[in-house]
C-alpha cells in the first residue's frame, strides 16, 4: 500500500475514534451511569425485604411495617426513576420508538395501579374495623379473672371477628355485588333471618364489577423485557419501573382484603431470571405466591401478617370460650394461656392502631406520585403533539 | 358472709332486676329472641333500663367489697361474676336493641323535598354549552335563546318544593323519641365499657342508610379507569349530577349525622360522638371525593375546561362546610382530600388553556374553507374565549402566569411572538386571550397561503379578522380585556386586507380602462388605435367575466361588511368604466360588430357588483340582463 493511502487511513481511523469519543460525552456517560446505579438501587432494596427475617415479627413479611418499608422503596425507586426519564436530553424521545409505545403502556399501567391504591385504602378500613373487634375482645379476657360475662361478650365478639375475616373473603372472592339490602320493614322476622349485622365488615366503595386481580393481571399486559437495541435507551427503566410497580400493587393486594382476587397468585411475572435487579422481586413474588395457594384453600381475608396472627389467635381464643361455656371450670393454667394469647391479641391489635393509619397515608402518597408522574409525561407528550385529539 | 350492707338492703331490687334482665336474655328463651323490648310499651323498656340501672349499681358496689377483701372472699368473686354475666347478657340485649331502633328509623334521605333541581341552572355561565354556529346572523340569537329557556326553567321549579342547598342545613333524621331511646341505651352500654360495640352497631346500621341514600343521589362508584374511559360528554352529565349531590351530601346528610351522632351521644362526650361519626361517614366521603379526584387527573383537552371550572367553583363553595363539617382531628384526611383535589382542579385547568393555545397554534387542517369564508377553527376559538371571558370570575383568580410565547429575536418561524410592553398592566388572563387571537391569526396566516389566487386568500383574511373582532366586540367583558388598542390593531388588519384584495384584484381590471397607449401619435382625428381599442375591451371584458363569475362564488358572509366592499369596487370600478366608455365608444361603434366589444352597460356593471361575495354562482347572461 503506498504511503499516502495508509496515511489517509489511518488518519481517517483516528478521526473517526475523535468523533466517537465527542459523541460518548458527559450527557451520555452521566446517562447510563444512572440508569446503572437505578439498577443496583432496586436490586439492593428488594434483597433488603426478601431477607426481612421471619423471626422478627416487626418485620415479618407482608406485616405492616414491612408493607410500609416497601412502599417507602416503591417512592425511592420512583424518584429516581423519574429523574432518569425527565432529565433526559430530547424531550421528542418519548413520542419515537419504541417509547412511542412504552409510554402509553406505562401511563395505563399507572392508571390501573391508581385504582389498585384506592381499592386497598378501602380494604385497610376492614382491617380497622377486625382491629375493633379485637379490641372488644381483648378488653373483655382483660379482665382477671375472667368470669363468664367476659367470656361470653369476647365469644360474641370473636364470633364476629371469625365471621367478617371469613366473609369478606368469600365476597371477595365470589365476585358478587357486595351490597347488602337491609329490610327497614317491621321486625316480624324468624329468628334465622337475624344475621348479626357486624357479620358485614365495612360498606364497599369499590365499582361492582372491579376486580383486583384481573386489574392486576391487565398490569402486566405488554409487559415484556426490552430487547436487544431497545434495552439501551430509556426502555430498560420503563421496564423496570414497570415491574416493581406491579409488583407492589400485587403484594398489597394478596395482603389486604380487596374486592375479588380469585386467581392471584397465578399471576406471572414477566421479568426473566437473568436481570439481576429482577432476583429478588421474582424470589418474593415466589414466597407469596406460596403463601396465597395455602390460604386459599381455606379461604382469609388477606395475608396481611397482622391479620394471619388475628386469626390464629382468634381460633385458639374461640376455643377457649367454648370451654369456658360448656365445661364451666377453667384451669388455672389454661386461664393464664388465654391471658397470654389475649395479651398477645392486644399487642397486635397496637400495632395495627399505630400502623395502619401511616400505612393508609403511604398508600396516598404512593397515589400521588403516580399522579403527578403520568401527569407530567401526559404534558410532555402534549408538547411534542402527539397525544392531544384534533381540535376541531 | 360480708356482703356489704348495701347489696343487702338492695337484694331484692338487685334480685327482681336480674329477673328481668334474665327474662329478656335471647341465647336462652324464644319469646325473648322475638319480641323488642323498645317495640313493646313504653313500660317495659323503662322497666329495662331500671333494671340494667341496679345491675350497674350492684357492681360497682360489688368491686368496691371485693377489693376491700382484697380477693379472699369466694363469693364476693362468685356475686362479681355472676353480676358480670348479667351485665353482659345485659348489654348484648342492648346492643340489638339499640340496632333495631336504629334499622327501624334508618331509611334513605328524602332527597326530592331537599334540594332544589333549578340551583344547578342558575344565569351563570354553567351550562353555556360550546356550540359551533351554523351562521353569522344566529350567533346572538341562539345565545339568546339559550339564556331564555334557562331562565324559564329556573321559574317552573320555583315550586313549593323549593328549598336551598346553600348552607349547611340539618334534618331531623330520626323522631325525637327514637333518639331519646338511644340516648339511654348508649348511656348504659357506654357505663358498662361497651362503647366499642355501641359504636359498631351504630356504625354499620348508619353506614347502610347512608348508602342508600347515595345511591338515591344517583352517586356511582366508578373506578378512576371508568371515568378515563367514557366519553367526556357522558362525564359532563355525571359532573353536573355530582355537583348537585355534592351539595346535598355535606350540607344535609353528613351534617344531619353529625347532629345526630351529637345528639345520641350528648352526655357522654365530643370524641365519642366524633368517632361515632367518622365510622359512620368516613368511608361515603371518600367515595364520593373519589370521583372529583377522577375527574382532576383525567387527560387533559380543551374541551374539558368549563365543566372542570363548574367543578372547581363548586367545590370552592363547599370547602368551608366541609371544613365545618369535618373539623375533627380523625377527620384531617378528609379535608386534605378535598384541598388536594381543588387544587388539582386548578392545575388542570391552567393546564387545560396551554394545550388550547397549543392546539390553536398548530391546528394543521390544509384544506381552504371555499369561498374564503370563515374558517371552523375562527368559530371555535372565538365562541371558546367568549365562554372564557364567561367565566372570568373564576379564571383570574386561577391564571397567574403570563403566555409562553414566541421571543421575538428567536427567529422561530413556528410560533408568533407578542410584544409585552405595550400589553402593561393587563391581568395574565388578558394576556392568555390576547395570545390565543395573535395565535389564531398565526394560523390563519398560514392557511391563507394555501389558496391558490392571492385575492382569495386576502378575503379570507379579511372574513376572519372581522369576524374577530365582531366578537369582541359582542361581549363587553372580552372587550374590556382584550383592550381597545388591541382590537384597533385588527381592525386596521382587516381593512388592510380589504385593501390588498383590491389590489389583487382590479388593478389589472382596471389597468384595460387606462388611457395610456390607445392614443396614436400624429393626426387628430383618428387619435385612436381602434384595434387596441378593442382589445381592450375585449380583455376588459373577459377579466370582468372571469372575476365576476369566480368571485360571486366567494362569501363574506357579514352583511355589512359585504356592502362596503362592494361599494368600495364600485366607486373605483364605475366612474372608470363611464369615462371610458364615454370617451371611446364612438370610435368602436363606428366600427363593425360594436356589439361584440361593448358588452356591458355601467347598468349591466353595477347590477353585476351585486352578485359578488354571494356564495353561489351566477348565470353567465350579464348579457341578457341587459337586454
Amino acid at each position: 500500500m503506498p504511503a499516502t493511502d495508509y496515511q489517509a487511513s489511518f488518519l481517517g481511523r483516528i478521526s473517526i475514534r475523535r468523533n466517537q469519543v465527542i459523541a460518548m460525552d458527559g450527557n451520555h456517560e452521566q446517562e447510563l451511569q444512572d440508569l446503572e446505579l437505578f439498577s443496583k438501587h432496586v436490586s439492593e432494596r428488594f434483597a433488603e425485604l426478601l431477607s426481612s427475617p421471619d423471626d422478627i415479627p416487626f418485620d415479618a413479611l407482608l406485616s405492616i411495617s414491612w408493607l410500609r418499608k416497601l412502599l417507602d422503596f416503591f417512592l425511592c425507586c420512583e424518584a429516581e426513576f423519574k429523574g432518569i426519564l425527565m432529565m433526559g436530553n430530547d424531550p421528542s424521545q418519548i413520542s419515537k420508538p419504541p417509547l412511542d409505545r412504552l409510554i402509553p403502556e406505562f401511563l395505563d399501567r399507572s392508571v390501573k395501579a391508581l385504582d389498585v391504591c384506592n381499592a386497598v385504602t378501602n380494604g385497610l378500613e376492614s382491617v380497622r374495623h377486625y382491629q375493633k373487634l379485637a379490641e372488644i375482645v381483648v378488653s373483655a379476657l382483660e379482665q382477671k379473672p375472667i368470669g363468664d360475662g367476659q367470656s361470653r361478650r369476647a365469644k360474641k365478639a370473636l364470633t364476629s371477628l371469625m365471621s367478617a375475616m371469613n366473609v369478606d373473603d368469600k365476597e371477595c372472592s365470589a365476585a358478587k355485588a357486595t351490597e347488602r339490602s337491609w329490610s327497614f320493614s317491621r321486625r316480624g322476622v324468624s329468628s334465622k333471618d337475624r344475621v348479626p349485622e357486624h357479620f358485614r365488615s365495612v360498606s364497599n366503595q369499590v365499582a361492582k364489577n372491579w376486580s383486583a386481580a384481573k386489574q392486576i393481571q391487565a398490569m402486566t399486559n405488554n409487559l415484556v423485557p426490552p430487547r436487544g437495541a431497545e434495552g439501551s435507551g430509556l426502555a430498560s427503566p420503563v421496564y423496570t419501573m414497570s415491574v416493581i410497580m406491579v409488583f407492589v400493587m400485587w403484594a398489597l393486594v394478596a395482603a389486604i382484603p380487596c374486592q375479588e382476587r380469585n386467581g392471584l397468585s397465578a399471576i406471572h411475572f414477566p421479568a426473566p431470571k437473568q436481570l439481576n435487579w429482577a432476583q429478588s422481586i421474582i424470589g418474593l413474588h415466589e414466597k407469596i405466591g406460596e403463601e396465597w395457594k395455602k390460604k386459599e384453600k381455606k379461604g382469609t381475608a388477606g395475608l396481611l401478617d397482622e391479620m394471619q396472627k388475628m386469626e390464629k389467635l382468634g381460633n385458639i381464643l374461640m376455643d377457649f370460650t367454648d370451654s369456658f361455656q360448656f365445661h364451666g371450670d377453667i384451669t388455672d393454667q389454661k386461664a393464664e394461656e388465654a391471658a397470654a394469647r389475649a395479651a398477645e391479641l392486644a399487642e397486635t391489635c397496637r400495632r395495627m392502631e399505630e400502623g395502619l393509619l401511616p400505612l393508609q397515608m403511604q398508600i396516598r402518597e404512593v397515589f400521588h406520585r403516580i399522579v403527578k408522574t403520568r401527569t407530567e409525561l401526559l404534558n410532555a407528550l402534549d408538547q411534542v403533539g402527539k397525544s392531544s385529539p384534533p381540535l376541531l | 358472709m360480708e356482703l356489704p350492707e348495701n347489696l343487702n338492703k338492695d337484694s331484692n331490687g338487685y334480685e327482681s332486676a336480674e329477673k328481668i334482665i334474665l327474662r329478656w336474655d335471647s341465647t336462652a328463651s324464644e319469646d325473648a329472641r322475638e319480641r323488642m323490648i323498645f317495640e313493646t310499651d313504653r313500660q317495659e323498656a323503662d322497666l329495662y333500663l331500671q333494671a340494667v340501672d341496679e345491675i350497674q349499681r350492684s357492681l360497682s358496689n360489688v368491686s368496691i367489697s371485693t377489693s376491700s377483701n382484697a380477693g379472699k372472699n369466694a363469693n364476693a368473686v362468685d356475686d362479681q361474676s355472676k353480676v358480670n354475666t348479667t351485665i353482659q347478657i345485659a348489654m348484648a340485649r342492648l346492643e340489638d336493641e339499640f340496632r333495631n331502633i336504629l334499622i327501624t328509623h334508618s331509611s334513605a334521605l328524602e332527597t326530592d323535598s331537599l334540594f332544589d333541581p333549578s340551583s344547578s341552572s342558575i344565569s351563570t355561565p354553567s351550562h353555556h354549552e360550546l356550540e359551533e354556529d351554523d351562521t353569522l346572523s344566529n350567533d346572538d340569537s341562539s345565545h339568546h335563546d339559550l339564556l331564555q329557556l334557562q331562565l324559564q326553567h329556573c321559574e317552573s321549579s320555583d315550586s313549593s318544593t323549593y328549598r336551598s342547598t346553600s348552607s349547611i342545613r340539618e334534618v331531623d333524621l330520626m323522631p325525637s323519641e327514637a333518639i331519646c331511646d338511644l340516648q339511654a341505651i348508649a348511656m348504659r352500654m357506654i357505663s358498662s365499657g361497651y362503647l366499642r360495640e355501641c359504636i359498631q352497631v351504630y356504625g354499620s346500621v348508619r353506614k347502610s342508610a347512608i348508602d342508600s341514600s347515595f345511591r338515591k343521589l344517583g352517586i356511582e362508584k366508578l373506578s378512576i379507569g371508568d371515568v378515563q374511559r367514557l366519553e367526556w360528554e357522558a362525564l359532563e352529565s355525571k359532573i353536573r349530577r355530582w355537583i348537585r349531590a355534592a351539595k346535598v351530601c355535606v350540607r344535609i346528610l353528613f351534617a344531619s349525622e353529625k347532629k345526630l351522632c351529637e345528639q345520641i351521644f350528648e352526655c357522654v362526650g365530643t370524641d365519642i360522638d366524633d368517632a361515632c361519626f367518622m365510622e359512620t361517614v368516613k368511608g361515603p366521603a371518600i367515595q364520593l371525593f373519589n370521583f372529583a379526584e377522577a375527574i382532576s387527573i383525567s387527560r387533559r383537552s380543551p374541551e374539558k375546561l368549563f365543566k372542570i371550572l363548574d367543578l372547581h367553583d363548586a367545590l370552592m363553595d363547599l370547602l368551608p362546610d366541609i371544613e365545618a363539617v369535618f373539623d375533627s382531628k380523625s377527620s384531617d384526611s378528609i379535608r386534605v382530600q378535598a384541598a388536594e383535589i381543588l387544587s388539582r382542579l386548578a392545575e388542570a385547568a391552567r393546564g387545560i388553556l396551554s394545550e388550547f393555545e397549543s392546539a390553536v397554534l398548530r391546528e394543521p387542517s390544509r384544506v381552504p374553507v371555499p369561498g374564503g369564508t370563515i374558517h371552523p377553527l375562527t368559530r371555535y376559538v372565538m365562541n371558546y374565549i367568549s365562554l372564557i371571558s364567561d367565566y372570568k370570575q373564576t379564571l383570574i383568580e386561577l391564571i397567574i402566569s403570563k403566555p409562553s410565547t414566541g421571543s421575538r429575536y428567536s427567529g422561530d418561524q413556528t410560533t408568533p411572538d407578542m410584544e409585552f410592553a405595550e400589553l402593561e398592566g393587563k391581568t395574565p388572563l388578558a394576556l392568555h386571550l390576547i395570545w390565543i387571537i395573535v395565535v389564531l391569526q398565526f394560523n390563519l396566516d398560514g392557511k391563507s397561503k394555501h389558496y391558490r389566487d392571492a385575492s382569495l386568500a386576502h378575503l379570507f383574511i379579511m372574513n376572519n379578522v372581522h369576524y374577530i373582532v365582531q366578537k369582541v366586540k359582542g361581549s363587553p367583558e372580552l372587550r374590556e380585556m382584550i383592550g381597545d388598542d388591541y382590537l384597533r390593531k385588527l381592525t386596521g388588519k382587516f381593512r388592510q386586507a380589504a385593501t390588498s384584495y383590491q389590489r389583487a384584484t382590479w388593478v389589472s381590471v382596471l389597468y384595460c380602462l387606462r388611457d395610456e397607449g390607445l392614443h396614436v401619435s400624429g393626426s387628430f382625428s383618428s387619435g385612436v388605435s381602434k384595434s387596441a381599442l378593442r382589445e381592450r375591451f375585449k380583455t376588459f371584458n373577459a377579466m370582468f367575466e372571469e372575476v365576476h363569475r369566480t368571485q360571486a362564488t366567494w362569501l363574506i358572509p357579514d352583511t355589512q361588511l359585504r356592502e362596503e366592499l362592494r361599494i368600495s369596487i364600485s366607486e373605483k370600478l364605475i366612474p372608470a368604466y363611464r369615462s371610458f366608455l364615454g370617451r371611446f365608444r364612438s370610435h368602436i361603434e363606428s366600427g363593425r360588430h360594436p356589439e361584440n366589444y361593448i358588452k356591458y352597460s355601467v347598468e349591466d356593471l353595477e347590477t353585476a357588483v351585486l352578485d359578488f361575495f354571494e356564495g353561489y354562482p351566477v348565470s353567465q347572461h350579464l348579457r341578457k340582463r341587459s337586454q
